[in-house]
């Protein structure tokens, strides 16, 4: 654990103590959340990444919405929404899409299982410094929790004028939210306390 | 209560990737971080002047986003095109009142905030403002957080693109607007990680 904490809101310097299950520690000047209790569960962990990744797979080989209108049918996952953006210029946004509902998603769960399947046999991952901060950079940008909202909007919109149903996927990705949420929502300033445990 | 101080007073950097308090000294060889190697800056270079920039991209791009359509649909009853208000309305007309207002916050009142909010902040960090510096910290933390919602709109316009493909019976497709209104997104999200909130708390040198 930082013996020193330092608000990343306002550079308030703080001594840290030690936090039990359950405890925040918060700015007293801004109240910015310092540091949260977080046990860096290697196996639990990576755990929680196998199963965030079962969750992924099953989001995009099932179909999340589909809708049956005189024995035609039409299905949709986050990969079909990305290819119906594919229009001319407006690509652009399918390019968006595709990297914040897939890429980036995909590429946090790869880094870290990587990350954690190392630790696991108590070896210094390779490359860890360049994955944790690419983990850092793509946070921001993961947004498989506005897919699911977004999902949950289209069935509300579309049922008034055709038979909708949900398919597999949608629980697959309420379940990805769920467990990507439990993961620190990848947030990788979370999972450098493993570091000092594995071997270099 | 011991006194509160800054990062600088105490000879200390802190590393924004990894979080790691850093001393000061052992940055002077070398100005990357022990832990993560990520480059240490007492406060985020450019910061007012990047937030700015992306700002008034998201603003510039926010107007044909809006006056643009979103989507074409067609079928048994006509043809048609929808901008983002105007399938608001849609649905508030249609009675569906509460997925009205679930669009109408995604995608009018989350980037508006988001500009009145950015805007703010320069402004009072240009003027080396005391003002209200706990509620403005949390205002930041706010527009970082709601940032990211506003991919809403853009989800279900591709989504129903995607399911609404029965030729004469219904189709969609998506139109120019929502690649800007895209756009917003990501130039507004890049507006808030551009700003660099410890500003908020210095004091003029």
């Amino acid at each position: 654990m930082n013996p020193i904490l330092i608000c990343r809101d306002c550079d308030t310097v703080y001594r840290a103590i030690p936090l039990r299950r359950g405890d925040v520690a918060l700015c007293r000047r801004c109240d910015a959340v310092l540091a949260r209790y977080f046990a860096a569960e290697v196996e639990s962990g990576l755990a929680l990444v196998c199963a965030a990744a079962i969750f992924f797979a099953i989001a995009n080989l099932t179909p999340i919405l589909s809708i049956d209108i005189a024995g035609i049918e039409t299905k949709a996952n986050v990969w079909f929404a990305v290819r119906s953006l594919q229009h001319g210029w407006i690509s652009v946004a399918a390019l968006g899409l595709a990297f914040t509902t897939f890429f980036i998603p995909a590429v946090q769960l790869a880094l870290l299982f990587w990350v954690l399947l190392f630790a696991r046999f108590g070896h210094r991952p390779p490359c860890f410094g360049p994955i944790m901060r690419l983990l850092h950079r793509m946070r921001p940008w993961s947004m498989t929790e506005v897919f699911l909202l977004g999902a949950l909007v289209a069935i509300v919109k579309l049922a008034n004028w055709v038979p909708i149903t949900a398919g597999a996927g949608i629980w697959a990705i309420a379940a990805l939210t769920t467990v990507l949420a439990l993961l620190g929502r990848c947030d990788p300033a979370s999972w450098w306390s493993i570091a000092p445990a594995v071997k270099t | 209560m011991t006194r509160l101080r800054q990062s600088l007073e105490l000879g200390l950097g802190l590393c924004r990737t990894c979080g790691l308090a850093v001393s000061r000294a052992s940055l002077k060889v070398d100005r990357r971080c022990p832990r993560c190697r990520s480059r240490i800056e007492h406060r985020t270079p450019f910061s007012i002047e990047m937030t700015l920039a992306w700002l008034i991209a998201g603003v510039v791009f926010y107007v044909p986003a809006n006056l643009l359509p979103v989507m074409h649909t067609s079928g048994l009853l006509g043809e048609a095109d929808s901008t983002i208000l105007g399938g608001i309305l849609e649905f508030w007309r249609s009675g569906d009142w509460d997925i009205a207002l679930l669009i109408f916050i995604a995608s009018v009142a989350v980037p508006f905030t988001k500009f009145i909010a950015i805007g703010l902040l320069l402004l009072t960090v240009r003027k080396n403002s005391r003002w209200q510096q706990h509620q403005r910290t949390a205002l930041y933390r706010i527009v970082e957080f709601i940032g990211y919602w506003s991919m809403l709109d853009v989800i279900v316009v591709a989504l129903t693109a995607a399911l609404m493909q029965f030729d004469v019976l219904g189709a969609a497709e998506p139109r120019a607007g929502i690649a800007f209104f895209c756009a917003v997104v990501v130039v507004t999200m890049l507006s808030a990680l551009s700003f660099d909130p410890r500003l908020i708390w210095d004091r003029p040198a």
